[in-house]
């Protein structure tokens, strides 16, 4: 598979949806891109930091993602085409940069990636980011397929620059993580300059790049809207398929183009229903779709997540002549498609379907049937897990058994990375709050305040690494401005493990590769004056008593930094295990031990598993990474681990 | 009584949550989910199992002390105020070194340094006091370790966790000096053997104590910390009636706090518990009131009776008579006891009928509510 970087114009590759984005910034000739990892938006920074030095342009990983998009800003400002990238939860970080920055205009083109997650497969909560186009006045594209994703970005620089704002590119799972044919464009072959003009369009000494005044920039911006509808009118990312009067019009966008595309061709109704694929989401090019809603007496409209452009077409429509057309919206809000999760081509078929009143079977009612029992009976119940050898796994029981044994019901307040999923099993279920990126400290701060409400239960926050970096640093600070009585557990295992082990400021390397100073988390931490404990997890005995030791103090904030790599990280390096890991079936008591299996069932490593035959532990070879720590959990002393 | 075996959820509802539990320690260990820690029983992991030997072998769920006493003593449970009895005796141990470390006379110290030494037995599970001046239990295989176990400690300590602990495969043969409800405890794992476990055939040997309650760590430790300097704590004493003091020895002399103060620490569960002199054991120890430097000896079994007699002929212990008052006192205080803590069990359970944990002939209970 050929890197983003190929100079090959004309040529078709295979690109997942983040390439293409990446690909399309290439050929708008940015010198600029910074990002923080998030699913799904994670391999557009990736693909870009990997063509970086070849390609003479700076790509970095920021601490996160309000950062991300100031620094892009600033290389935009300076005249150097800039992209940030970001999940739907980085927008909301970057929010009020956001907020402000359309007031002001920007220099060269700066554009604004944005990757939902519909369903929140990978995310804490799931949103519509599109919205913000709408609420802050930005314009939107959502590309349908992968050459759009490509197209829009390289285009999107060129509108930011002709409206003078900064544009966005709103893209869902199923766009970033696909592939598709795209084909190539050229690779602009310039050298950046960068500069930094004291621009002064109002006034002799006031500068451009300031929100200032708000109300008559705002006012400015309704005027670039203005222009950027009248540009979507004509847009070829918008277009239409179907008949001149359909029974039936689907206006659609991004993911759903093609699943409308193929209900319509499942259901044999291309000479019945038109769809509107729409490209450029906002501002709506009103002109367009008032001329196809004349033509239909039924509109289906089928978009993620939320009902943005049926909302907003019908509003659309209060404000043209009486004498148009005023057909029957379906939608998400006549229940035909979900206003929530993620769709799929059933959804659509079904709800096309439904309207022009037919019968669909996708399958037979008795394979249906069957199909819905077999996941019962011949599926195991697959957890989330940690990955063998995770140190969260070994840091999650020495927390459970610590908090166990000080008996005062206290417990965790979680946060977001591979850790979150203490909020189960995987975690013994520790975590019971958990919600954005540095909400663990945030919330615990509240908690350690209410003493003087009777409250006396040890809060825990526990962060990761790069979270601590991103979203922690000003809670643990509240806390010892405001003294707050909770211990802080970050769990540095030396990388930005969820997404996928990028780098980040305490790791000593750079997006692009370069070794950089290291910022020591536990010196910052010294820095502030609290009280700092390092401990390795795999080390229970030690970790526990350090936990019990710092749950019953009282006070501001502690901090106890959990150190260990990330398994995955050390195995790919290290090439070797740590241990030879087996069990000694004779030691082992198999069902017979009083423990009720505590090593499988309770510890749950999915590396020890148990032998239905034999009755007793065993190691999966295949999966154990030979950490060697339910050594230490058997009862029996059956698991043995030798050095190797 | 319901005798029906349940789990660690019920263990925590019928005994640990309600202030029932002793921290004996017979649960402590017997799986990886229970332990000990700082003066409670702690459920490590949520135990889904609906059975258990924890709460088996638990002496504060049901216990039916005829077969108990069937199984140890050889006879139903005995309507006397001192339980069992062979002989009842006073004793004190006639070697210096031992002497210098007793609360008392040394008698525990001495039987068990000759058992050990005539091969009785190869090991016995004691409790010393720790560097904190708090008591833990420990596996003593010299004379010089059972050395350490002298003295007495008087806060409850999980002295069975020590005993769970023994691999399964062990043959070595254990004494065991234990509170009464450690003893009942004993006896209920010798009535109806643990499986997977050490052998509790291997236990030779129960030594009861003398006890009318223990304090609670919780709360006492502190107390001691706020009141002593407790580095230089050498050893504590309450001394019998009619002393009414708690005496703590100091490298610097002795300090004594008003027995009234050091009530509040008491264990609650020592309210229902209707054994003052460790009916179970083969051997029960004391103090003698008013007579310092000598133990109260209750002689209940052979393996009792044999070994007092060895070490009394080869002059490891002065042996006398208990006087007559001793005696009287000794019965009415364990029949107070007894009394008391029926009527307390009654109290919360709030049923005549229903008496908790323990299963009593119907005779016995009528004459103690007399």
């Amino acid at each position: 598979m050929a890197g983003i970087g190929i100079d090959a114009p004309g040529t078709t590759q295979l690109f997942i949806g983040n390439e293409a984005i990446a690909r399309g910034a290439l050929e708008a000739g940015i010198g600029f891109a910074a990002a923080y990892p998030g699913t799904p938006s994670t391999e557009i920074m990736e693909s870009l930091a990997s063509v970086a030095k070849k390609m003479n342009f700076y790509a970095e990983w920021s601490v996160n993602e309000k950062v991300a998009l100031e620094s892009a800003a600033g290389a935009s400002f300076a005249g150097i085409r800039a992209i940030a990238a970001m999940k739907q939860n980085g927008v909301n970080v970057a929010s009020d940069f956001l907020a402000n920055i359309v007031m002001s205009g920007i220099g060269a083109g700066l554009v604004l990636v944005c990757c939902d997650d519909p369903s929140a497969i990978s995310s804490s909560n799931e949103q519509d980011t599109r919205n913000i186009a709408k609420w802050l006045d930005i314009p939107l594209l959502e590309p349908g397929t992968f050459q759009e994703a490509k197209d829009m970005t390289k285009w999107a620089f060129d509108l930011a620059e002709e409206l003078d704002t900064i544009c966005v590119i709103r893209s869902v799972t199923r766009i970033a993580h696909a592939r598709g044919n795209v084909k190539l464009g050229e690779l602009p072959k310039k050298e950046h300059k960068a500069h930094f003009d004291n621009i002064c369009p109002i006034a002799p000494t006031l500068t451009k790049f300031i929100p200032y005044p708000s109300a008559w920039l705002h006012q400015q911006l309704h005027v670039k809207l203005d222009k950027a509808r009248e540009v979507f009118e004509s847009s070829p990312f918008n277009w239409y398929v179907g008949p001149e009067e359909a029974e039936l019009l689907i206006i659609t966008c991004g993911s759903c183009w093609l699943y409308s595309l193929e209900a319509v061709k499942t259901l044999n109704l291309e000479s019945k229903v038109g769809i509107l694929k729409l490209g450029t989401i906002w501002p709506l090019p009103q002109k367009l779709i008032e001329k196809h809603l004349s033509k239909s007496p039924k509109i289906l409209v089928v978009e993620e997540i939320d009902p943005f452009l049926e909302g907003n077409i019908k509003e659309m429509i209060a404000d043209l002549p009486p004498a148009s057309p005023h057909p029957t919206f379906y939608g998400k809000r006549s229940g035909h498609i979900n206003a929530y999760g993620e769709l799929n081509p059933n959804m659509v078929i079904g709800a096309t379907a439904r309207i022009m009143d037919i019968t669909y079977e996708s399958r037979p009612a008795e394979y249906s049937k069957k199909a819905a029992e077999i996941p019962f009976t011949y599926m195991p119940m697959r957890i989330m897990t940690f990955c063998p050898g995770c140190p969260h796994r070994a840091t999650f029981w020495a927390i459970k058994n610590a908090l166990r044994l000080d008996g005062r019901d206290g417990f965790v307040t979680g946060d977001i990375g591979c850790y979150s999923m203490a909020i189960g099993p995987a975690g013994f279920f520790q975590e019971r709050t958990m919600y954005c990126m540095g909400a663990g400290a945030g919330v615990a701060n509240g908690l350690g305040k209410l003493a003087q409400f009777g409250f006396n239960q040890p809060v825990l926050a526990v962060c990761g690494d790069s979270t601590f970096f991103h979203a922690t640093i000003p809670a643990l600070i509240n806390g010892v401005y405001n003294h707050s009585n909770f211990t802080l557990v970050i769990l540095d295992n030396s990388a930005t493990a969820m997404t996928g082990f990028q780098p980040h400021p305490g790791t000593g390397i750079t997006a692009m590769g370069e070794t950089t100073r290291v910022v020591d988390i536990e010196d910052l931490c010294h820095s502030l004056g609290v009280q700092v404990d390092v401990c390795d997890p795999f080390d229970l005995e030690n970790t526990t008593a350090t936990l019990l030791k710092a749950i019953a103090e009282n006070g501001g904030p502690r901090v106890v930094i959990m150190r260990r790599e990330c398994e995955l990280v050390r195995a790919r390096r290290e090439k070797k295990p740590l241990y030879k890991v087996h069990v000694d079936p004779d030691k082992c008591l198999g069902e017979a031990c009083g423990c009720n299996r505590l090593c499988t069932s309770a510890f749950s490593c999915p590396g020890l598993i148990w032998d239905k035959d034999a009755g007793k532990a065993k190691i999966d070879e295949v999966i154990c990474a030979s950490c060697g720590i339910c050594a230490d959990i058997c009862p029996q002393g059956a698991i043995i681990k030798e050095a190797v | 009584m319901d005798m029906k075996v349940k789990g660690s959820k019920e263990l925590l509802t019928e005994v640990i949550d309600t202030g029932l539990c002793t921290l004996c320690g017979a649960c402590a260990g017997s799986c990886p989910y229970l332990v000990s820690y700082k003066g409670r029983i702690v459920l490590l992991d949520n135990c889904t199992l609906s059975e258990g030997q924890c709460y088996q072998y638990c002496p504060r769920t049901c216990t039916d002390m005829d077969a108990i006493s069937r199984q140890v003593l050889g006879m139903p449970y005995s309507s006397d105020e001192l339980g069992v009895t062979k002989e009842v005796l006073m004793a004190r141990s006639t070697d210096a070194n031992i002497k210098g470390r007793a609360q008392y006379g040394g008698t525990v110290t001495t039987i068990l340094s000759l058992a050990l030494e005539e091969g009785l037995v190869d090991g016995a599970i004691l409790t010393r006091m720790s560097d904190d001046k708090t008591p833990s239990a420990f596996l003593a295989r010299s004379r010089k370790e059972i050395l350490q176990g002298a003295g007495s400690n008087y806060m409850a300590c999980p002295v069975l966790e020590v005993l769970n602990h023994i691999p399964k495969d062990s043959t070595e043969r254990m004494g065991v000096v234990a509170m009464p409800c450690q003893v009942l405890a004993l006896s209920k794992m010798r009535n109806e053997p643990p499986q997977d476990r050490m052998n509790i055939g291997n236990v030779k040997l129960v030594v009861g104590l003398f006890c009318t309650w223990a304090l609670s760590l919780n709360g006492f430790h502190q107390f001691l910390h706020e009141n002593l300097d407790l580095p230089r704590v050498i050893k504590f004493d309450i001394p019998p009636p009619p002393a009414n003091r708690f005496d703590a020895y100091t490298s610097s002399g002795k300090i004594s706090f008003p027995l009234d103060e050091i009530r509040k620490f008491i264990m609650p569960a020592c309210t229902y518990c209707l054994d003052m002199t460790s009916e179970f054991a083969d051997i029960s120890v004391g103090s003698v009131e008013g007579i310092e430097g000598w133990n109260t000896v209750i002689v209940r079994t052979d393996v009792g009776a044999d070994l007092m007699k060895m070490a009394k002929k080869k002059g490891k212990l002065e042996v006398n008579i208990l006087p007559p008052e001793n005696l009287a006192h000794l019965k009415e205080a364990s029949l107070l006891k007894k009394k008391r803590a029926l009527k307390e069990i009654i109290t919360k359970s709030g049923d005549r009928k229903n008496l908790l944990y323990v299963g009593l002939q119907e005779s016995i209970i009528d004459n103690l509510l007399a």
